[in-house]
């Protein structure tokens, strides 16, 4: 028996493919698989939302709310007549954009300098002294409550906090398969970044039903616009790209403003802040 | 702006990675193949006795150890290999180059001692930094066997 080392051809172990190529392929099928996932799981979570009543979503607003509010150290101002006048606006807006029966809305107004204001579960609004003062009309600041209160109207805290949950969930267990860093984050980001598109049309949708009642209340909806830029004023032109946020770029949101219908270029009659509220943007200072 | 510097240092080493990682691996694929060739006469067997023919021999072991290092784009793909499933031919490449190369500095050692046949190879094949998340890691192929010295 003759014993012989015999030449092993080249490429039994390597594959002829291009590592670029396996790269881009593989990149690409799991980024459709997330990005599908998210977008069914997105749209459920929106659809699925019409069979959680309101006074359901007040119930579970009152003991999240309470922690929220403890995070939030709600600083209610010890004058009241502040978020009265807040409570009334946001009344008469609510009248204006017909909320559905049984849903109410409450104004909580924090006297402190963060430049926010938002909703949450139960049909709560929080607005912040810091971007009240900002605002030099009434009109601004309707424009502001309306965009919450349309938040509210199309169920927005309740179907983000489904979303997140559901969304959560499943990008964890697709993610918990990979063993390198990189796929969970490409996972995890690459889910988040489809979300915030829904987010993002969630704000737009926002936007245009306060315009709708702006119009109902006012009449017109001269005066809208400078909620965002008060925006842009405070993000000192670094706001990050659209498809990173959020929110739709503020100047995207002027735009809709002013080719809505009903925007008035020459402002007749915007309606001032009441004096209590009255900001030092409102002294005419010029930034 | 803390996205983009992620993508930008992500970009930057999966670039180094690549370009690298690949040149690398032709480098080493055509000196193996060069070193095959040179050392194609001395043969080696992983039967545990020499063959009958064999007159008689001094023995000694010989061994190659070889510790090679994944590139960040090899375990980018490998991680994504993971997720759908498949052949990692990222690894494939990497592990090929690594027995062959423990084979090779097997050959050599016993070249240096005169052998001219080498019985009982064995290959161990080990992972460092195993299990460890975001790091990247290397794999060790350790090849020995009896070297068979002619006895002049």
């Amino acid at each position: 028996m003759e014993y012989e080392n015999p030449k092993i051809p080249e490429g039994i172990n390597v594959t002829e493919e291009h590592p670029l190529k396996e790269f881009f392929f593989l990149a690409l099928t799991i980024s459709l698989g997330v990005v599908s996932v998210v977008v069914i799981l997105s749209l459920l979570a929106g659809q699925l939302v019409q069979y959680i009543p309101f006074e359901l979503e007040q119930k579970l607003a009152t003991s999240s709310f309470e922690a929220t509010s403890k995070q939030l150290k709600l600083k209610h101002a010890t004058d009241q007549t502040i978020e009265r006048y807040l409570q009334e606006l946001a009344d008469k807006l609510a009248i204006a954009q017909t909320l559905p029966e049984g849903m109410t809305i409450s104004v909580h107004y924090v006297d402190d300098d963060v430049v926010n204001a938002f909703a949450t579960l139960g049909g709560n609004i929080i607005l912040h002294r810091g971007l009240i003062e900002k605002l030099d009309s009434e009109n601004a600041l309707a424009m502001l409550i309306a965009h919450e209160i349309a938040h509210i109207k199309q169920r927005a805290p309740i179907i983000s906090l489904g979303r997140g949950v559901t969304l959560g969930l499943a990008l964890a267990s697709i993610s918990g398969f990979g063993d390198s860093g990189f796929s969970q984050q490409l996972v995890g980001k690459l889910g988040i970044l489809t979300s915030l598109s829904f987010s993002r049309s969630q704000e737009e949708a926002a936007d245009l039903e306060a315009l709708k009642t702006l119009k109902a209340y006012y009449g017109h909806t001269g005066g809208a616009q400078a909620l965002f830029e008060t925006f842009i004023e405070d993000s000192e032109g670094l706001e990050p790209p659209a498809l990173l946020s959020t929110h739709p770029l503020s100047e995207k949101r002027i735009e809709q403003i002013k080719s809505y219908n009903g925007f008035e270029v020459v402002i007749v009659a915007l309606k001032p802040l009441p004096v209590f509220l009255a900001g030092e943007s409102v002294v005419g200072e010029i930034q | 702006m803390e996205n983009y510097i992620d993508i930008i240092i992500f970009a930057t080493l999966m670039i180094i990675g690549y370009v690298f990682g690949s040149r690398n691996e032709k480098k080493h694929f055509k000196s193996i193949i060069e070193r095959e060739e040179k050392y194609k006469g001395l043969l080696s067997f992983s039967v545990r006795f020499p063959p009958p023919s064999v007159e008689r021999v001094d023995t000694v072991l010989v061994g190659g150890n070889v510790v090679i290092s994944v590139d960040y784009f090899k375990r980018i793909v490998a991680g994504l290999r993971s997720i759908v499933g498949g052949r990692v031919s990222a690894y494939e490449s990497l592990l090929e180059r690594a027995r062959r190369e423990a084979i090779l500095r097997m050959k050599e050692e016993a070249s240096a001692k005169g052998a001219k046949m080498i019985v009982n190879v064995k290959l161990e094949t080990a992972s460092i930094t195993k299990g460890q998340k975001q790091q990247v890691g290397s794999v060790e192929v350790y090849a020995y066997g009896t070297a068979l010295i002619p006895v002049t």
